[in-house]
């Protein structure tokens, strides 16, 4: 019975998170547009959102802890500071996942799939802060990799979309081709969200039979090879992408063992 | 004037040396995207391999005309032709 009330408790206070992020949403595209008459260049204007998408990601999170809804683990954390950028690749087994990742690092741009900008609650929010659409073919190779090179952090999910539950989705290789481009390394992350929740086509209010506890993981620095010297774009980044599948697949097998011992 | 299966083998050497696939894995009926899991970028290096080995120059719409390997080495002796 307890358990229950909780539970239903747990599914009021996600529906007033996800209106509080809608409501947000819409507040910061009113918002966002005044920020650009700041002086700056383009890129200070956007850095400069960023930061504030990182103060209200935070907020937003600690409101979810407060409210019971989920806990939030952080492994290797100091992993995320870099100085000269670095290429944040993360499994995406949630919702929440850039959100997540926007909490923990204050200046990060965001390889975000294309339908977003349909979204009326994030567009203002994703175009005032620079993010990228995943789409952009050759050309999102290029402005990725030269913000790495101008010394930016940079998110992207391999999978493209949120995965399957339990397993990881195929991985596309453009993250390791931003790796190549830019010399810049490419620093794995994996997220757990135990018990799974909201997950691709799983509505908000599925909400688990206790609270979300979140583990993030931050790995070492995979370093791209330099090309030549019979080290081919094509070759090194398959390379890139099997040393980036076994860091996930060896921490999915993890989980399952912890979850299912036998 | 190159042979078919002289072309064939040009093609396997390029698959091979560029994206590191097995001389197994590369037969005329492989389908790049399917079997070989290529993608747009690998495909644009694919091209300029075969343009710097063979000298001849190939357009978008060739590209996506190349399904299998049999495709490309269909492709390419129709232009050394």
């Amino acid at each position: 019975m307890l358990s229950r009330l909780f539970r239903w408790w747990r599914v009021v206070a996600t529906g007033s998170a996800f209106t509080l992020f809608g409501v947000g949403g819409l507040f910061a595209a009113l918002l966002f547009p005044v920020l650009n008459y700041v002086p700056g260049s383009r890129l200070e204007r956007e850095t400069r959102v960023q930061r504030v998408v990182h103060w209200w990601f935070r907020g937003f999170i600690l409101y979810m802890r407060a409210l019971g809804i989920l806990s939030v683990d952080v492994v290797d954390a100091h992993r995320l500071e870099c100085d000269g950028g670095q290429l944040l690749v993360a499994n995406h087994p949630t919702l929440l996942d850039v959100v997540m990742m926007g909490s923990l690092v204050p200046q990060l741009d965001c390889v975000v799939k294309s339908s977003a900008w349909a979204n009326p609650f994030m567009r203002g929010v994703i175009t005032a802060a620079g993010y990228i659409p995943n789409d952009a073919g050759e050309a999102l190779l290029e402005q990725c990799a030269l913000r790495l090179r101008d010394g930016r952090s940079l998110l992207i999910f391999p999978e493209g979309t949120r995965s399957p539950k339990g397993r990881l989705g195929p991985l596309q290789r453009g993250a390791a081709h931003m790796a190549l481009a830019s010399g810049r390394p490419l620093r794995p992350v994996f997220i757990d969200c135990d018990p799974p929740a909201l997950m691709s086509g799983q509505p908000w209010y599925d909400v688990p039979s206790r609270p979300m506890r979140y583990t993030i993981e931050v790995g070492e620095a995979i370093e791209p090879p330099e090309l030549g010297d019979g080290v081919t774009r094509g070759a090194a980044a398959r390379e890139l992408i099997d040393t980036l599948r076994d860091f996930y697949q060896e921490r999915l097998q993890d989980q399952e063992r912890l979850q299912d011992p036998t | 004037m190159h042979s078919k299966e002289e072309i064939f083998k040009w093609v396997v050497e390029i698959l091979g040396r560029e994206f590191g696939f097995s001389l197994e894995e590369l037969r005329p009926e492989t389908h790049l995207i399917d079997d070989l899991d290529m993608d747009s970028i690998d495909a644009i290096d694919m091209a300029v391999r075969i343009e710097e080995k063979m000298k001849l120059s190939l357009s978008e719409e060739d590209l996506q005309s190349i399904g299998t390997v049999q495709d490309a080495v269909d492709l390419i002796h129709g232009r050394l032709d």
